[in-house]
């Protein structure tokens, strides 16, 4: 019983340390003289202050969270701050793939309505903000968790 | 007869002692995030989240998916096109008030009833109402919006409104009329007025952000910003200066629970058709009113005779007499008459602040006349004088930063 | 006054955030707006039921916690009780937070209005391990006393066939059987065994 909730308390903190570097990258991007950068998969920082800073600070602070209440992830002050943490997280990578899957219904210039499928495809190729790639780390701890404290876990 | 409160508390606690035990549970997981979400440590940081989502989501569906996605494209690209060409006689006065200019190339520009009355009606602010509204009553029904009202407390302290003052307040961000009956939630004659006064100058309504959105996508944040500020500004003005007591308020903050599905959609049904009825006509209306304006050459008339105060004192073109006047009956109807005006993106910020904080629309005030005829007319009093000041300073701060 | 006792007038009353809205809802089908914070009710809302060839005026008023009205919402709860003072009031108590509704029933069971006690949020309370003894508190009010839950409509039919029964408590009464005392056999007491919100 003791191993896998100790991986599971290390598994929160990297992802939450995650989240922090990457939301800060993002702030730092944003503040610095270029416009973005992508690396590999992910794209960091951009112009738009709303995306970039207010996003990223919540990004940010979901980070802390889920760092603050790894180390007691089972007992209930840290089990909230993780599942939090872990909200915060989803709340900006969930608006983001929103983001991509209205702007992309449409056709872009031209007579058209309707993207074609291709194109409607074709734009959730990478590179991805940080909180999109953050994402399925964060749901699957969130979901564990929830269904451990349910049926009473570890 | 007539028991003393103690008496009753004592006979509250024997009745209560006799018929409700108290099993051992565990706090479920709403509890704890229900209380992580009020301390202002942890709960911050999930308002400005929840915050973000909800700007997030109505932009990308009501901006980025359904108005300029489908909508201008169909009004601009096929209705006004066609209207322009199947209406008879352009130049006659039935042309200029159901079509507008012959020439304009966008909805927006062509300001007839059924060019720009249809978009903005119908392309622009009801998309925009209503995932504004599906938002809301997620907040509403899920029981975030008592605790965002007591994270705000700290701040309201200060401005002289305690906790759920806000509540009205949020709610007026959705529609500014049942906000002032909220307001009745108030303890004072003093908190409900400045409640009122504020909510009438600095909380623009679900339609109008939607407008804005369209017409300011790249400075709605500076408009918001500035209607925060004179919120904040004024708010502590008028506490210091209007008579009476302001205790405090103690929220009370319900547990979550799921939103019910049939619960949310019936609300959103009813405000959805609420604004159908009651909000479609008066944009219709009032493009017709201001059409007519125009061609009796009153505006012009008026926009001469204001010129000096909009062009020396606030720095906008005299030409936003107009939409001032069209923002009484509609102001996501205003904000769009502004998109007509060339001017510079500040002058654009003045004026859309301008047509938030000038006058509430006539649904607002109808509310506001219900709710306290007597202290309407102090309202409209402190109301001329924020216009007049707050107008000069931002425009003043327009000087200072060079941009005006 | 005597001119409306062909239709009875019901207020549903209690603590703001209770449910009273959700009830009146199931009671009449009416559309009164139901939210999550206390509040959401300002103004009156009317509706009407009928039951078995009775039919009843219902009234939402606006949550109190007191009679003595603080705010403006308080205050039109008071007037309304004013102005009918022939109506059942329907007290509708939360059954997680029994003691501030009590409150507010004891105050209108003061005035000597015909009573009747919804205890909602059922569901609430026993997830959250909170037992109410409704047969309990029938014997002790003697007034009915009926277990509800207004989102699943859950004892909302048994609630509307007690209406009938509502009765006119008496603050002595319910001392001396706080103290252990059985004082004349009220009208309710008899029916205590069929309280409780399993029997529909
Ligand atoms: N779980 C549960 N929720 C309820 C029940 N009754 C009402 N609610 C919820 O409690 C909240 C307050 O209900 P409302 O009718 O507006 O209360 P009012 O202020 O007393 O009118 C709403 O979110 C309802 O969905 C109930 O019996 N069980
Ligand atoms: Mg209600």
């Amino acid at each position: 019983m003791e191993a896998p909730c100790r991986g599971a308390e290390l598994v929160t903190a990297a992802v939450g340390l995650a989240a922090v570097a990457c939301g800060a990258a993002n702030i730092l991007v944003w503040a610095g003289p270029y416009d973005g950068i992508e690396i590999g998969i992910m794209a960091i920082g951009g112009p738009d202050f709303f995306r970039w800073v207010w996003g990223s600070l919540v990004v940010v602070f979901g980070g802390v969270m889920m760092l603050a209440g790894a180390r007691q992830m089972h007992a209930v002050p840290g089990y909230g701050k993780v599942l939090l943490g872990v909200a915060m997280i989803g709340i900006i990578g969930g608006t983001d793939i929103f983001a991509l899957i209205c702007e992309n219904i449409p056709a872009g210039e031209g007579a058209q309505f309707f993207n074609s499928a291709t194109g409607f495809i074709g734009a959730f190729a990478p590179p991805y903000p940080p909180a999109v790639v953050l994402l399925p780390f964060a749901l699957v701890i969130g979901c564990a968790l929830y269904a451990g404290r349910a049926d009473d876990g570890c | 007869m007539g028991l003393t409160a103690d008496e009753r508390w004592d006979l509250v606690d024997a009745i209560a002692q006799r018929t409700v035990a108290f099993g051992i549970s565990r706090q479920t997981t709403g509890d704890v995030l229900g209380e992580l979400t009020v301390k202002p440590l942890t709960g911050i940081p999930t308002a400005l989240a929840v915050l973000y989502a909800f700007w997030s989501i109505f932009g990308s569906f009501a901006g980025a998916l359904v108005t300029d996605g489908f909508m201008i494209k169909l009004f601009d690209g096929y209705w006004l096109p066609w209207m322009q060409a199947a209406w008879p006689d352009p130049g006659s006065v039935h042309y200029f008030l159901f079509v507008g200019d012959p020439a304009a190339e966008t909805c927006f520009e062509a300001f007839g009833m059924l060019t720009s009355g249809l978009f903005v009606s119908f392309g622009v602010v009801l998309p925009a109402i209503f995932v504004f509204y599906l938002m809301m009553t997620l907040l509403e029904d899920s029981g975030y919006l008592p605790r965002l009202a007591v994270l705000m407390d700290t701040l309201l302290h200060k401005i002289g409104l305690h906790g759920y003052a806000i509540v009205p307040a949020i709610l007026g961000l959705g529609c500014n009329v049942p906000a002032v009956t909220a307001t009745r939630t108030l303890e004072t004659k003093k908190q409900r007025f400045i409640m009122m006064t504020l909510l009438a100058l600095f909380i623009p309504c679900g339609a109008q952000l939607g407008i804005m959105l369209q017409v300011v996508p790249d400075t709605v944040g500076w408009v918001l910003l500035y209607l925060l500020i004179g919120f904040v500004v004024f708010g502590y003005v008028l506490s210091r200066v209007i008579p009476g007591s302001n205790p405090e308020i103690l929220i009370d903050v319900p547990p979550y629970r799921w939103p019910q599905r049939a619960n949310v959609a019936k609300k959103l049904w009813n405000k959805t058709r609420g604004f159908l009825t009651n909000a479609v006509p008066f944009v219709m209306l009032g493009i017709l009113i201001v059409n007519i304006l125009y061609l009796t050459g009153f505006i012009g008339w008026l926009a001469d005779l204001a010129a000096p105060l909009f062009v020396t004192w606030f720095g906008v073109p005299k030409e936003t007499v107009g939409p001032l006047l069209a923002a009484f009956l509609r102001k996501d109807l205003a904000v769009a008459q502004l998109a007509t005006i060339p001017m510079t993106s500040y002058q654009m910020i003045t004026a859309v602040v301008l047509i938030s904080i000038y006058f509430p629309c006539v649904a607002t005030f109808a509310m506001m006349v219900r709710e306290g005829p007597r202290q309407l007319l102090a309202a409209i009093g402190v109301l001329a004088a924020v216009v007049l000041i707050y107008g000069g300073l931002i425009h003043a701060v327009g000087i200072l930063l060079g941009v005006a | 006054m005597h001119d409306h006792h062909d239709r009875l007038t019901i207020l549903m009353m209690g603590n703001p955030n209770v449910g009273k809205s959700a009830l009146f809802n199931r009671l009449t089908g009416a559309n009164a707006v139901v939210s999550n914070y206390p509040g959401t009710t300002v103004d009156v809302t009317k509706g009407s039921l009928r039951k078995d060839r009775h039919s009843y005026e219902i009234i939402d008023v606006p949550g109190a916690y007191s009679l003595e009205a603080r705010d403006a919402a308080e205050e039109v709860a008071v007037r309304i009780l004013d102005t009918h003072p022939d109506a059942v009031v329907m007290i509708i108590l939360d059954a997680t937070r029994v003691e501030r509704g009590l409150y507010l029933a004891l105050e209108v069971i003061e005035r000597g209005a015909p009573c009747i006690v919804a205890l909602n949020m059922m569901d609430v309370a026993q997830d959250k391990q909170i037992a109410v003894d409704t047969a309990e508190m029938q014997r002790v009010l003697g007034i009915p006393v009926v277990a509800t839950t207004a989102i699943s409509a859950e004892g909302v039919k048994h609630l509307a066939d007690m209406i009938r029964k509502a009765q006119v408590a008496d603050l002595s009464a319910i001392r001396s059987r706080l103290n252990g005392q059985e004082p004349d056999q009220g009208a309710v007491a008899r029916c205590a065994g069929c309280g409780g919100g399993g029997c529909r």
